[in-house]
């Protein structure tokens, strides 16, 4: 293995921890089987971390199996950060830029596991909202749920129909979404996002929703 | 779909129209989330539009940025 060459970022300085992991990691001796150790320990802290945080989604799973997840998890996130670390450009601690691919890995090993038995349902209709108790609520409510169910019906394309309705009204989550269609994550949060814009358009122009006031300056 | 109750909530009602411009994708957000959270953690004020209205529309990246705020929150005890 070769040692991996520091983008130069010029933004934060680095600390003297991430020096240490940007000097030993991806080096054959044994300062850099060390750094490759203690690089798969830090996954497998985040990936504990957030199996646990949606052990929830997972109650059929005893201590065990939820710990396999884990491992399993931190293994994924190794090799990801280890084709990655090209890209590491010191923006944030080492640890935390770690950190991440543990917890994104754990999620989606979470999810996959708590969807693996259910279908994942595609309407392609929208149902009305549930009457609220004061009248005037309820018919603003019924109002603003009868636009969003022919806006639904009428402005969207049937693949923007089947993922917001997948993921908005199912909470089918985006990437158990995207492996059960063949698709990315990125590809249908950009649908979502499309289809966002055509029903807030629809519903703008209808005057069932208010024009977006001027938005914060980043 | 519950054929049973096939109604849903104003609150998925609001979900549909979150305005999610300035567009932000899912693998972009990935990438800035490690400095997005720290710098959060050192200035709750930190702002960055376009992380902000990604992370308000889309559940699982807004859940990883939770958790990685969390974990490092917990590391800093
Ligand atoms: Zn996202």
């Amino acid at each position: 293995m070769t040692t991996v060459e520091r983008a130069d970022s010029g933004v934060d300085t680095p600390t003297d921890d991430d020096t240490a992991w940007w000097t030993h990691l991806g080096q054959d001796d044994p300062a850099g089987h060390a750094a490759m150790a203690s690089l798969h320990e830090l996954l497998l802290r985040a990936s504990r971390y957030q199996v646990w945080r949606l052990r929830d989604l997972l109650p059929g799973a005893d201590a065990a199996q939820v710990d396999d997840l884990a491992q399993q998890a931190a293994d994924d996130a190794l090799v990801a950060v280890l084709r990655k670390l090209p890209t590491f450009e010191g923006r944030s601690r080492f640890t935390t830029w770690a950190f991440k691919f543990g917890i994104l890995h754990a999620g989606v090993a979470v999810r996959s596991q708590a969807w693996r038995h259910r279908e994942v349902p595609l309407p392609d209709t929208f149902p009305l909202v549930d009457p609220a108790p004061s009248p005037a609520a309820v018919s603003e409510a019924a109002q603003l749920s009868r636009a969003v169910h022919d806006a639904i019906a009428t402005q969207l394309t049937p693949h923007q129909r089947r993922v917001v309705l997948a993921l908005l009204v199912e909470d089918v989550p985006i990437d158990v979404l995207a492996d059960r269609l063949g698709s990315s994550r990125n590809a249908l949060y950009k649908a979502l996002h499309d289809a966002r814009q055509r029903l807030r358009q629809a519903l703008i122009a209808s005057g069932d929703l208010d024009a977006p006031s001027t938005r914060r300056t980043p | 779909m519950n054929d049973q109750n096939p109604t849903v909530s104003a609150l998925t009602v609001a979900s549909l129209l979150v305005d999610t411009e300035p567009y932000l994708s899912c693998d972009d957000c990935f990438e800035r989330m490690d400095q997005y959270v720290e710098r959060r953690l050192a200035d709750r004020h930190h702002d960055d539009l376009e992380m902000t209205t990604h992370l308000a529309g889309c559940g699982v990246c807004a859940e990883e940025a939770d958790a990685l705020e969390a974990l490092l929150r917990e590391d800093a005890q």
